[in-house]
């Protein structure tokens, strides 16, 4: 044989592999087409053992172009086979497609219920501020919810009708204010106090739109040396600074608690109209939420702190209007029927 | 308290002071105004008119055609429905193009053919409370006094111009209870000066006062009274009448006018009684004797208590003190001397009194509050003048004043230094000022270098100590212009503690489960706790509101069950709440001591679940209840198990009670259907777990084990056991015999089979266990061992056969 034949041969033998390789599009195809061109019997190497035949000076000329052959094939081969791969795979995620909008598989998730809720905010608030949390008993005394906070028997602002009682003696709280004293006995002297007392409080009110005749309270009270009406302002202020957001304001107008001394009314700017006046505010721009003052002496000196050295302040507000005025609820019942379909709108974490 | 303006006016300059702007410098002070009403409901174009002539309509019945005088000239002629509408009576006319209360237009009409120009009016057509007014007055057309101007504006002969302030006093500020005490407040706002007078001059009667005094009880510390005669029984002038009803106050007659009017001027009530009923002359203030006697003045037969006060004569009760009068001493017609009393009653008394006879005066509530020592006097005399200008009434000798030895003083001092108020207060204002502001209250000041000391006079009783002082100056000065400070205090940590972290987690974790937090009422009816036949009575209230809560709930089941209750009646199909609330528990009623509180985390499964693609809504059963159990068990430490459950209101085969550490901490299970029906629900899975028991049996803090360097071996085993045997004993018995070995490091059932292949009676229980040891790799001859241990065990404990 010549070489220039074989050379033909070999040329037209990659012509047609080629070919007919870009016309596989199934893997196995593609097998069968590496062992027709590349196999142990392959007509390639049926042709390389041809060259035998060829002269000394031919011989690695033909060697080297058998070579480029084989190496076309294995290229063309491996690239037809991503090529397959890809394709293949391409088809079978393109079968393993799902529908997306579907639902995923339910992590149940409750709410925590909006007073709470609300509740947990303030305490973090002030827990922020080194204050700690305090529970007291919702049974009480009549000495502690009434006598020791400066409201002795008879007293006109003490009114017989608004408080359950359970015996002369016992009673519903009817706040969460006898934990200030509770809270200065047990501290016994120690200063400085610096509590909120979170509770369940009780009332003779019949359930309305705003009145409920169990609610709850977040107490708050301040015990130290030199303690000033202008740092309830200040604390008050961060504090609904923090609960409301940084334009808050906070507005003192006298009014009278008699377990403080001054004591005051505390209004928030308006959390709906920032004071512009709405029909939430009744067009004063200004929302009541607390009520405060600083700790009456005869409250200080009844629960053994020094009217004289010590001062303090204290506030109480209450979670069921917060959570009303946050969350649009104009209904304080709505809190305390516990509709699903209700609570399942706080379910935001 | 309802306040007129023109009246306040008529004692401080309030030069063009609105009554809005003095609402609002009167809420910056603590008087908070909750209202600012004029009196003019819309009135105008209303004259007064006589009445001329009237004669009946031609045409209809109950019409007739007045001719009225308006001062014009010629009379109008007025077609009017009144069945009062007689000549020679002076009422008010509203003339064609007169406005009244609710937009109401007069014009010019005809009515069934005769002219009629205008309108004659009723008190409710002009806009005058019908209940303030005598009946006589409520009804058909409006009677003016004879001598009302013809022609005058309605608006100025009724005082309409005038607007009410409706205050809502704080309990301290009982002396702006009366015009006085609020011309002092209005003054010391306004830093102007006030006419209001301190001392009033009675008119001085002829001879010695016919009657004597005597106070036998030292709950009055005050007493007196002036006897009249002569007195023109009529009614009151129009003004006053006006004033009264600008502050509520309802009109009767002069004597009871005055009384109230001075009430309302001074802050002191009165009381006028028949002065010729006192037998001998004498009046006697004592406590009620028990059982005493007394009708008052509402016809009342009233059963008297000794610690009520009565004002008596030497033989009878006249009048219970401060509350109301008795009948046997009510001025009539045929009255021919009347007695003032002017008095101070203790005011506790009063407010019990009141009580127990479910009466609740204007004076009462004064009383109650404490009327000032220094007003009885000058409102006596007051009154008494009054009388004598408006009523011919003449005085007999003076008034009779006693008191008891010791008496409240005029005034009382009060310790003040200015720096400690700077001090208290947190901001700057000079020792002048707040002199100034004292003086302006009607304080007196006494500077002794840097301790003052305040007269405060006694109108004032709320101002006692140097606090209250603060009030007033912060006050005064303005609550706006104390600045916000950061009270300096040594850093403390704020932290809940281990109950709140714990329950903080707890909460979180549940909502992370899918269920949903609840707030419940703790006051419920026995019936509702009836179903738990539980060991506690539940404490009642002394005085309920209503039969659904009345007592407090001794367990929180009922409370979760209404909440079911009220979700599958409104289209919920089903869900899982939680409350964490108290039950109130005491073995002794009535109640002597604070009952125990119990505080638990209580759940409930009612309904079905959500339904989902990939699950189908089914009922709620224990096992959802448990899985949860156990999972919030683990997040909050607690090593739980569960063995049944004697709980007679639980399905005996489907409860639990929950130990840990030898404690039982809480119980799930389904409800026994007898409780479900009782409670009006289907079937529903109840836990709950003591919070006081979780938080002592909690372990201690997580300890890190190294990971173990040689590998483990798994190996299943499939027993046959009785029916009725629980997984939790075979588990337990594996885990009892192996625990020497400490190699078997996990335990437990993967299935459990009744059916095809397993006898009747009998179920199979597939077993993992997986044993490791921490120095070595376990041989198959050491683990097969182990293998063939447990279930030697399990044969012997349970009669346990290998499946094979």
């Amino acid at each position: 044989m010549d070489m220039e034949a074989l050379i033909v041969q070999l040329r037209r033998l990659q012509e047609t592999a080629l070919a007919k390789l870009t016309e596989i599009s199934a893997t196995r195809d593609l097998t069968n087409w590496r062992v027709q061109y590349l196999g142990k019997k392959s007509e390639l190497n049926a042709l390389s053992k041809q060259m035998g035949s060829l002269g000394q000076e031919e011989r690695p000329l033909f060697g080297e172009r058998v070579n480029e052959v084989r190496k076309a094939f294995e290229d063309a081969y491996l690239e037809r086979q991503t090529a397959l791969a890809a394709a293949e795979q391409a088809l079978r995620l393109a079968q393993e497609t799902i529908d997306i909008t579907l639902p995923g598989r339910a992590i149940g998730r409750g709410a925590i219920h909006p007073i709470s809720r609300v509740i947990q905010e303030i305490e973090n608030i002030f827990l922020g501020m080194g204050f700690s949390i305090v529970d007291g008993p919702e049974i009480e005394t009549d000495h502690y919810n009434f006598e020791l906070l400066n409201l002795p028997k008879d007293h006109p602002a003490r009114d017989m009708q608004d408080t359950f009682y359970l015996s002369d003696e016992l009673l519903l709280r009817t706040h969460t204010s006898p934990m200030q004293v509770r809270t200065m006995e047990r501290m016994q002297g120690d200063i400085p106090i610096k509590v909120i007392v979170p509770g369940r409080v009780y009332r003779r009110d019949e359930d309305d739109a705003t009145h409920s005749h169990q609610f709850t309270q977040i107490e708050g009270l301040v015990v130290g040396e030199g303690i000033r009406m202008s740092d309830l302002k200040g604390t008050l202020e961060s504090f609904a600074k923090a609960l409301f957001g940084p334009e808050q304001r906070v507005r003192l107008r006298p009014s009278y608690f008699p377990f403080t001394e001054p004591s005051a009314e505390v209004d928030l700017l308006c959390v709906h109209c920032h004071g512009e006046g709405c029909r939430v505010c009744k067009g004063t721009g200004w929302i009541e939420i607390l009520g405060a003052g600083m700790v009456h002496p005869r409250v200080l000196d009844m629960s053994g702190y020094d009217s004289t050295r010590y001062s303090g302040f204290a506030f109480g507000m209450g979670p069921e209007r917060i959570a009303m005025l946050r969350y649009g609820i104009s209904d304080i019942r709505l809190l305390y029927q516990n509709d699903l379909r209700f609570l399942a709108q706080f379910a935001r974490a | 308290m309802k306040v007129s303006y023109q009246w306040l006016r008529e004692y401080v300059d309030l030069a063009d002071l609105s009554p809005e702007a003095l609402a609002d410098k009167l809420t910056s002070a603590g008087l908070a105004v909750d209202a600012v009403e004029p009196r003019n409901k819309g009135v105008s174009g209303v004259v007064v008119g006589e009445i001329v002539s009237a004669r009946q309509h031609p045409d209809a019945d109950r019409l007739r055609v007045c001719m009225v005088n308006v001062g014009t000239g010629e009379p109008l002629q007025i077609v009017c429905g009144a069945s009062n509408a007689n000549p020679g009576l002076r009422v008010p006319v509203a003339l064609p193009g007169a406005t009244l209360p609710g937009g109401v237009q007069i014009r010019r009409t005809t009515l069934r053919g005769v002219e009629s120009n205008g309108m004659l009016c009723s008190a409710a057509e002009i806009g005058l409370e019908t209940r303030l007014l005598p009946s006589a007055q409520a009804t058909g057309l409006f009677v003016l006094p004879e001598e009302t101007p013809i022609g005058e504006d309605i608006v100025k002969v009724l005082c309409l111009d005038d607007v009410v302030l409706d205050i809502d006093l704080t309990p301290n500020r009982s002396d702006c209870f009366s015009i006085r005490g609020l011309v002092h407040e209005v003054a010391a706002i306004l830093r102007s000066g006030h006419s209001f007078p301190e001392h009033i001059e009675a008119p001085k009667g002829v001879g010695e006062s016919p009657i004597a005094i005597d106070l036998a009880t030292e709950r009055c510390p005050r007493y007196e009274a002036q006897v009249l005669d002569g007195i023109n029984q009529t009614s009151s002038p129009l003004w006053m009448q006006m004033r009264l009803m600008a502050m509520g106050i309802r009109t009767i007659d002069l004597v009871v006018d005055v009384t109230n009017y001075v009430m309302l001027e001074w802050g002191q009530p009165l009381h006028a009684f028949d002065a010729d009923s006192i037998a001998q002359s004498q009046i006697v203030v004592r406590q009620a004797h028990d059982g005493e006697e007394l009708v008052t003045l509402d016809g009342q037969k009233r059963t008297l208590t000794r610690d009520m006060i009565v004002i008596s004569d030497p033989e009878k009760a006249i009048g219970l003190a401060g509350v109301m009068g008795g009948e046997n001493s009510e001025i009539t017609a045929s009255t021919r001397r009347i007695a003032l009393e002017s008095a101070r009653f203790d005011g506790s008394s009063v407010r019990r009194t009141g009580q127990r006879l479910g009466l609740r005066s204007e004076a009462q509530q004064r009383f109650e509050k404490g009327v000032d020592p220094a007003a009885i006097s000058p409102a006596l005399a007051r009154a008494t003048a009054l009388l004598v200008e408006l009523g011919g009434a003449r005085p007999i000798g003076p008034s009779v004043a006693v008191h008891q030895e010791r008496q409240a003083g005029d005034s009382r001092q009060v310790p003040f230094v200015p720096e400690q108020c700077r001090e208290a207060l947190g901001f700057a204002i000079s020792n002048d000022e707040m002199e100034a502001i004292f003086h302006a209250l009607g304080f007196g000041v006494h500077r002794q270098e840097d301790k003052w000391l305040v007269e405060v006079p006694s109108r004032r009783a709320d101002v006692a100590l140097t606090a209250d002082l603060y009030e007033e100056i912060a006050r005064l000065h303005g609550y706006d212009n104390i600045p916000s400070t950061v009270t300096v205090l040594p850093v403390t940590p704020g932290m809940r503690d281990r109950r709140q972290a714990m329950l903080a987690k707890a909460r979180d974790l549940l909502v992370n489960m899918g269920m949903f937090e609840v707030r419940t009422y703790a006051l419920t009816s026995p019936d509702a706790l009836a179903p738990l036949s539980s060991p506690y009575r539940p404490i009642p209230l002394l005085l309920p509101m209503s039969d659904e809560r009345r007592v407090l709930r001794t367990h929180l089941l009922p409370s979760l069950a209404e909440v079911a209750v009220h979700n599958l009646a409104h289209q919920v199909s089903g869900g899982a709440i939680f409350e964490i609330g108290k039950s109130y528990l005491t073995s002794e009623l009535p109640l002597c001591a604070q009952p125990q509180e119990r505080e638990v985390i209580a759940m409930l499964w009612f309904g079905e679940t959500e339904g989902t693609l990939y699950e189908k809504a089914r009922r709620y059963d224990f096992y959802d209840a448990k899985g949860v159990l156990e999972n919030l068990l683990a997040a909050l430490g607690a090593d739980a198990s569960y063995v049944r459950s004697a709980i007679p209101w639980l399905h005996p085969g489907r409860s639990a009670d929950v130990v840990a550490s030898g404690e039982t901490i809480g119980v799930v299970g389904e409800l026994h259907p007898e409780t479900a029906k009782a409670f009006g629900i289907d079937r529903a899975i109840y836990a709950e777990i003591d919070v006081a028991s979780l938080l002592a049996t909690r372990e201690s803090d997580m300890q890190a084990k190294a990971l173990p360097k040689f590998p483990g071996s798994r190996r299943d085993i499939a027993i046959v056991v009785d029916r009725e045997t629980l997984v939790g004993d075979l588990l337990r018995t594996v885990n009892k015999r192996l625990a020497t070995s400490g190699l078997l490091q996990d335990l437990k059932a993967f299935d459990v089979y009744v059916g095809e292949g397993v006898p009747e009676g009998k179920k199979s229980v597939a077993i993992t266990m997986f044993f490791q040891d921490a120095e070595r790799t376990l041989t198959d001859d050491e683990i097969e061992q182990l293998v063939a241990t447990a279930i030697d065990a399990l044969h012997v404990n349970h009669n346990a056969q290998l499946r094979s």
